[in-house]
């Protein structure tokens, strides 16, 4: 599917514009074998960093890549006085004022994909690199390292989706490694521990494919609806890269509200899920296991889970009737099971863990109750989940070796998702 | 004297009959017309399901058109199908043309001064209104109670249930005044009745949140007449809201 000018919504100030920084006049549209940076809206100080760590990651050739290649950078910070004041070594700024604005500051968004699509297509570039909120925090040599995955020494692009993999603390990122990597992994056979990156490399091909599907969210009004890259590459038969970012600091909501976050991501997942659904069903791959990071106690110490413990409880005393539309007996045991435990030696299994996700996946599916209540329940579950891992971590076992057993486990309780997805109405004890 | 009650009592089942036999015709015609119509809908509706599963409609309907205007329909279709929402729809407005058509009967059999029609057929719709109401009362009580609930429980509110009891009562006695009020059963002693319950209900709660968050309520007050940061107190009570836990210092995202 070709996007055509005429429909896609981002706007690129032309250079005749008055507001259009002198620099970007100087920019040739025959600039083919380029790579195009599309940064998200950042405060001066963080664009500023961000721009000084890209000129550093560009400036000097490296084995197999030319430092004078041409990058082009899009930031839709279009009056920001650095672009015009600094200078940031061979990097050549494009601002432009999205005529689709990004709301969303946590993730990459609908409208950012549509932007950078859009310069890209204009400029004629190889591949594009998007870099989400706070990209200040990555560094030159992570960006180096995205860039190479995605552009060989001939311009050609070896991969259409390099996803990068940070290096998180063991209590960050807990909704992907509960939720988004093990059934990611398990659905779609895709290997990345970071499906919801907030920085992407994308092929040409990819980008477009992401900006057509964007636009659709976009044409209805959701500019800020979560797209899923890994899926889509992995339906298409794309060729998906890993490449080790080290560590990065990722956006935090202004207000913590967990409920409504929880909701918006795992949603946005399980509509996805149900869109590719006769593309996963078909998928059979078994990840091999990885190589885990050894145990690295945070440095203010591990969290006390009392408190998620306590919620946990308390739904279950009174969220029993709505889990019972959703679970099955031997669930909803387990459960029992689980809030009668005492605090030192709570530990929510693997397996039960895995079907009240496949379950509340076929429920969301099934629409057996209200969404919004559906995805609700969920939150004091995965809470449950947290505060079980947590203990785990405590007790010695690595956080990433837990995630990545949970992971296979995932994997090899798949059927169960495929048969009740095929036969829902199927007797399940 | 028996001649008269004789003739009264004649005339007066004359008189029954006579309505009676006037009142079964349109009754007769209301349910051919019902019944008639129920099966040309069926069969509109199993044509119509033939035709959209030979052009593969659902399909067509996922490649043409944008995702979230698919999520809708989809949201809106039985098991998620388009093609079963549209058989549908032309089955059930075949069935509500049947009943349109068997009432016009139904009433068109009936001179304009007639009692029976005149007393039955508003109470016929207003009872078909309640029944509506009701329903829908129904549906949005447990809505609300379900919502509220969760909404509690993931504030970590100790009286969830409570809160939660306590709204789908209030929209159920609502829905009973209405109901009542439709029918135009019982006139003022119901709006009386519905005030009192309606304003115990509502007292009641407001008791029961504001002395059980009093704290909050004093530190929110606090907090808009003070440009400093609030200070977080022990809490008095094991109802009282929460410190700022680990659970928010967790990075879940």
């Amino acid at each position: 599917m070709a996007l055509t000018p005429s429909n896609v919504d981002a706007t690129t100030d032309s250079p005749a514009n008055a507001a259009e920084p002198a620099k970007a006049a100087s920019i040739a549209p025959d600039t083919a074998g380029t790579l195009l940076i599309g940064l998200t809206s950042l405060p001066p100080e963080a664009l500023e960093a961000t721009l000084t760590n890209l000129a550093l990651a560009f400036s000097a050739p490296t084995s197999g890549q030319s430092g004078n290649r041409n990058i082009l950078v899009t930031t839709p910070d279009a009056g920001n006085p650095i672009l015009t004041g600094g200078s940031f070594g061979n990097l050549r700024l494009i601002p432009y004022t999205a005529a689709t604005p990004a709301v969303g500051a946590l993730y990459l968004t609908a409208a950012d994909y549509l932007n950078t699509f859009k310069v890209a297509q204009e400029h004629k570039v190889t591949a594009c690199i998007l870099l989400g909120p706070e990209s200040q925090s990555l560094t030159p040599v992570s960006i180096r390292a995205l860039a190479s995955a995605l552009m060989d020494p001939t311009g050609k692009a070896p991969t259409d989706l390099a996803v990068p993999r940070y290096n998180l603390g063991p209590h960050e990122g807990l909704v992907n490694s509960a939720i988004l990597y093990p059934v990611t992994r398990t659905l779609y056979g895709a290997q990345p521990r970071y499906p919801l990156a907030i920085d992407l490399g994308l092929s040409l091909r990819m980008a477009e494919r992401l900006a057509a599907i964007a636009q659709t969210f976009t044409a209805a009004g959701q500019n800020d609806a979560i797209l899923w890259p890994v899926a889509e590459a992995a339906a298409a038969n794309f060729v998906i890269t890993e490449v080790d970012s080290g560590p990065r600091s990722l956006p935090q909501p202004a207000s913590i509200d967990l409920n409504a976050l929880l909701a918006q991501v795992a949603g946005s997942f399980f509509n996805d899920i149900n869109l590719k659904a006769s593309f996963w069903q078909r998928v059979r791959t078994i990840q091999p296991l990885r190589e885990v990071s050894m145990l690295r106690a945070p440095a203010e110490g591990w969290p006390d889970v009392t408190p998620m413990l306590a919620a946990f409880q308390l739904a279950y005393t009174n969220l029993h009737e709505i889990w019972a539309l959703v679970l099955p007996p031997n669930s909803l045991l387990g459960l029992k099971r689980l809030s009668q435990m005492p605090v030192t030696s709570f530990r929510m299994s693997d397996a039960l863990w895995i079907r009240i996700v496949y379950d509340f996946v076929l429920a969301h599916r099934l629409r057996t109750i209200n969404r919004g209540h559906l995805l609700g329940a969920l939150t004091p579950l995965y809470l449950a989940w947290v505060a079980s891992h947590i203990i785990l971590a405590e007790s010695g076992t690595a956080p990433e070796q837990h995630i990545e057993e949970l992971a296979t486990n995932f994997e090899n309780d798949k059927a169960y998702l495929v048969s009740r997805w095929r036969w829902p109405d199927r007797f399940n004890p | 004297m028996w001649q008269q009650v004789n003739s009264a009592l004649s005339e007066s089942a004359h008189r029954v009959l006579f309505n009676l036999a006037s009142f079964l015709p349109g009754l007769v015609a209301l349910l051919v017309a019902v019944l008639l119509l129920t099966l040309i809908g069926s069969g509109l509706a199993a044509l119509l399901r033939r035709v959209l599963v030979a052009v593969k409609f659902d399909e067509r309907l996922s490649r043409n058109q944008a995702a979230a205007a698919i999520s809708n329909i989809q949201e809106w279709s039985p098991a998620h199908s388009p093609t079963v929402l549209v058989t549908r729809v032309v089955f059930w407005g075949c069935v509500l043309l049947g009943v349109i058509v068997g009432i016009s009967a139904f009433n068109a059999s009936y001179s304009d001064n007639s009692n029976i029609s005149v007393f039955i057929l508003p109470y016929l719709t207003h009872s078909v209104g309640a029944v509506i109401l009701l329903l829908i009362g129904n549906l949005i009580a447990r809505f609300l109670s379900r919502s509220v609930l969760i909404g509690a429980v993931n504030a970590r509110l100790q009286y969830a249930r409570f809160l939660s009891l306590g709204v789908k009562w209030l929209v159920l006695v609502l829905t009973a005044a209405m109901v009542l009020d439709h029918l135009q059963i019982g006139g003022t002693v119901v709006d009386l009745a519905f005030g009192i319950l309606f304003g115990g209900i509502v007292l009641t709660l407001s008791l029961a949140i504001g002395l059980g968050s009093r704290d909050l309520v004093s530190r929110s007050i606090e907090k808009s007449t003070t440009d400093g940061p609030v200070t977080y107190d022990p809490p008095p009570s094991p109802e009282a809201p929460r410190p700022p836990t680990p659970i928010d210092t967790l990075r879940h995202f």
